[in-house]
């Protein structure tokens, strides 16, 4: 005997469906990048938009602002071993100096929720955040980048992820008005 | 229970107790919060008890009931503690933007359900031995396979050796869920006459001919 002919349309179908809800999935989650020092390459601008001074404005990816807190205090260094850095640009490309951004990340000795500071930029807009070395937070070991100070620029929060010993990771933003 | 599923049994009660050893002595469970203990733990347990599955399938339907609404409880502990670990984390993973691995996950968790529903229903249903184990085995089978992938793919406390042990899991589930949807008992081939225990096991030839009009 054989199973129902409706029972063997059902699985195929179901089949089908898992296939084509793993085929379409990310890896990494949507918007995450690997921007660790052996990723895919930094989060931000391209070469060829900082040679055009047009850059796109950072979007808020899914899960960016997962175990954000405001108003994060400046504790950097956070630790040894693992370094978070970047610049902030506007739109045309240039740096912005002295903007507030916050960077938190899970840690063997530290839980993503309280493994948090803020930093500001530098006069060239660069930021810098020292941690101990990053691990996996939900399957894998990702870094938060927000944009959070209040004013001319939107808000915006980044979700990224790296490889288990990576040593650092650059995450670039770019700021709309 | 024949040799071969008795074996097989306790070849995945070997694994599920390695898989403890693996993960209790990780360095990614060192000094960690509790309910990600809890939450590892079960999940390692559970994926013993769903490579034991197929094994009971026949012959052993108390066995096996009771293993798999063990296994269903692992996964929701499992769940409910990464909830209670990370609610932000946890909710972007089931959620339609979380990676790959999450998202095997959650189909594994509906279709382990699914099939826990279709074992409750088994009798009402009144549907053919062979339609039932397509859609009972074959999805958990489906549950299993997905549940290893997702684990295989977490970096967390089942890494290295935990890998070799969640891949030997899946591999024996596979072989057990095999043997059973294709309604052989290892070492030899069924008689045409169905099994005492077949009528109640779902997973065994059909025991009984369909009601008229009736899958």
């Amino acid at each position: 005997m054989r199973p129902h002919p409706v029972a063997i349309t059902v699985f195929v179908a179901v089949l089908w469906t898992v296939g084509v809800l793993l085929a379409t999935s990310s890896l990494h989650g949507t918007g995450a990048r690997d921007v660790g020092v052996r990723g895919s390459g930094p989060e931000g601008p391209s070469v060829a938009e900082l040679a055009s001074g047009r850059c796109a404005p950072t979007i808020t990816n899914p899960g960016g602002t997962n175990n954000y807190v405001p108003r994060a205090p400046y504790t950097n260094p956070l630790g040894a071993g693992f370094t978070v850095a970047g610049t902030v640009r506007d739109e045309a490309c240039r740096p912005l100096p002295g903007v507030r951004v916050q960077v938190w990340a899970q840690t063997a000795t530290a839980s993503e929720q309280r493994n948090r500071t803020s930093v500001r930029t530098d006069d060239q807009g660069r930021y810098r955040v020292d941690t101990d070395p990053l691990v996996a937070q939900f399957g894998e070991p990702n870094v938060h980048v927000g944009y959070d100070d209040p004013g001319p620029w939107r808000r915006v929060f980044l979700r990224n992820v790296t490889r288990d010993g990576d040593t650092g990771a650059q995450v670039d933003l770019v700021l709309s008005p | 229970m024949n040799g071969v599923r008795g074996a097989a049994v306790l070849t995945a009660g070997v694994l599920g107790l390695a898989g403890l050893v693996v993960a209790s002595t990780s360095p990614h469970l060192a000094g960690a919060e509790p309910v990600l203990v809890v939450s590892t733990l079960t999940a390692t347990l559970a994926v013993a008890g769903l490579a034991a599955q197929p094994w009971l399938a026949r012959g052993r339907v108390g066995a096996h009931v009771a293993v798999g609404s063990a296994v269903l409880v692992l996964v929701v502990v499992h769940v409910a503690a990464l909830l209670v670990l990370s609610p932000d984390d946890a909710l972007f993973a089931m959620s339609p933007d979380g990676p790959t691995r999450a998202r095997m996950a959650l189909i594994s968790l509906v279709l382990l359900v699914v099939v826990a529903c279709l074992g409750v229903l088994r009798r009402r249903l009144g549907w053919s031995g062979p339609t039932f184990r397509l859609l009972h085995g074959g999805f958990a089978l489906l549950a299993t396979v997905l549940g290893v992938g997702h684990a295989v793919l977490t970096d967390g406390a089942l890494e290295a050796w935990g890998t070799v042990v969640l891949l030997a899991s899946g591999v024996l589930s596979v072989a057990g869920g095999v043997v059973a949807v294709l309604g052989r008992r290892p070492g030899r081939r069924l008689s045409r006459r169905p099994a005492p225990a077949a009528r109640a096991s779902g997973t065994g030839p059909a025991a009984a001919p369909p009601p008229p009009g009736r899958r």
